[in-house]
């Protein structure tokens, strides 16, 4: 069966009236590791609890 | 390392799941969602890549009142000393449906919020339903005391459209010591405090003090939202000029970069980014969209009223009603929602179109037309140059006199 893949990531919350739009930290460092951070997020999410 | 999933709900694509720590929403696909042990959502029977809005808002900006004394000169809710308010009661209950809709962060904000007897109850009811509330504030009237309870909040930010003199340029009133003295007793209790800085034509030229203000305070974000002309700001000439509105980015970038800061940059900022062409994969996975108002966004005025965001988009559902929202979900917000499919040139011909959406709506209703493209987009800007279209703007903002064009 495939793996489950992570679409999408925003960080923090948002207290204000408008939508949070771009987070200029994350969009500075481009698809390649947007892709890397994907798979960890992945991973980590994936991975079982620790008794 | 294990990320601890504390909330989830199903979407067509799959589904989001919050993370507490780092604190997080992150969209997964259907697989994602079966091996996270969610249960089948009949959602997952449609279509996966279809465009249809969220099942419900991700975050939710609860405007509490138009009650401020501070009287800034550019407030985008027209507030006053004695404005309306919603009570505790209509709050906790907009909360209930809130949470019940699966709706995961709510933004607190007026008015000033702070003026509010019940604000820590509404926090403490937010946290209560499963929601994280969030705050936005002036400061002004913060007390140690105030900034201890300030711990039920998520992320604080404090309104600084400037250092020293220019917050009173920008503000109307000299606000800056207090501020100041506000955002040191909460980072005292907490980490997750920012600054929220307005970016007007005046202001643009102190945004690096503001930055260097969140550096030296150990703030953990600097938030620049865009200047709109609604409210009492429709009577100020302090929309960004050509020039600013291109800027904006790469000094966002250059202020990231030499302070050290995190910076973010509001939705209505979306076209002013993509118009330097980032990575569009890098903008879909960060979640970097134009207006989202009527999809991940929505909003709830004083008066009990739903919105698509807080500045645009007024329904005549009345959240405080049981049910009201949840019934009205799928229907409502057709002209956000539709944007993208009936876009106007030069939008349509856009490779950055479904990540925009067409700029922000409450610009572009306040130059004329809702479902114009966004006046201050610097494309539009280009296309209408070249196209010889132009539109009438107020004669109180001459000096924005950007050409609109029309669909």
């Amino acid at each position: 069966m495939r793996k489950g893949r992570v679409l999408r990531a925003t960080f923090g919350c948002n207290p204000n009236s408008s939508s949070l739009g771009v987070d200029v930290t994350f969009l500075l460092l481009g698809a390649t590791f947007a892709s890397a951070i994907a798979l960890l997020l992945g991973t980590f999410l994936r991975r079982p609890t620790q008794p | 390392m294990k990320l601890r999933v504390v909330r989830a709900r199903a979407e067509r694509f799959g589904g989001i799941v919050e993370v507490e720590r780092p604190r997080a929403l992150l969209h997964v696909d259907r697989a994602m969602m079966r091996e996270l042990g969610h249960p089948e959502s009949p959602l997952w029977r449609e279509d996966a890549g279809t465009d249809a809005p969220l099942s419900a808002p991700t975050e939710v900006h609860i405007v509490l009142s138009r009650r401020c004394a501070a009287g800034c000169s550019g407030c985008y809710v027209d507030a006053t000393p004695h404005g309306t308010a919603l009570s505790l009661d209509e709050a906790c209950r907009i909360l209930d449906e809130l949470a019940a809709m699966g709706v995961f962060h709510v933004a607190l904000g007026g008015g000033e919020a702070l003026e509010l007897s019940y604000l820590f109850d509404v926090a403490a009811h937010a946290r209560s339903v499963g929601m994280t509330p969030n705050l936005t504030t002036s400061g002004l009237g913060l007390t140690a005391a105030d900034a201890e309870r300030c711990r039920v909040f998520g992320q604080i930010n404090v309104s600084v459209d400037g250092v020293g003199e220019a917050y009173r340029r920008a503000r109307g009133f000299d606000g800056f010591a207090r501020a100041e003295r506000a955002l040191r007793l909460l980072r005292a209790v907490k980490q997750e405090v920012g600054v929220n800085c307005v970016v007007s034509r005046t202001s643009f030229g102190n945004l690096s003090a503001v930055a260097r203000f969140v550096r030296d305070l150990r703030l953990n974000e600097l938030e620049l939202l865009r200047f709109k002309p609604v409210g009492r700001g429709a009577n100020l000439d302090e929309e960004l000029t050509p020039e600013q509105a291109r800027r904006i980015y790469p000094l966002a970038r250059w202020l990231m970069l030499r302070h050290r800061i995190r910076v973010k940059l509001d939705c209505s900022f979306a076209p002013m980014v993509f118009w330097h062409r980032p990575s569009a994969r890098a903008a879909a996975f960060w979640g970097v969209h134009g207006c989202v108002a009527g999809d991940v966004l929505a909003a709830v005025a004083p008066e009990g009223h739903l919105m698509g965001c807080s500045f645009a988009g007024a329904t005549t559902i009345d959240a405080r009603v049981p049910s009201a929202v949840r019934a009205a979900w799928p229907s409502a917000f057709a002209s956000f929602r539709d944007f993208v499919r009936t876009a106007p040139e030069p939008c349509a011909g856009c490779e950055y179109l479904r990540l925009c959406r067409g700029g922000c709506r409450a610009v572009a209703e306040a130059h004329g037309s809702f479902s114009d493209p966004d006046p201050g987009c610097p494309r539009v800007q280009e296309w209408c140059a070249r196209n010889g279209a132009r539109t009438s703007v107020r004669a109180n903002r001459s000096s924005f006199s950007l050409p609109v064009v029309r669909g």
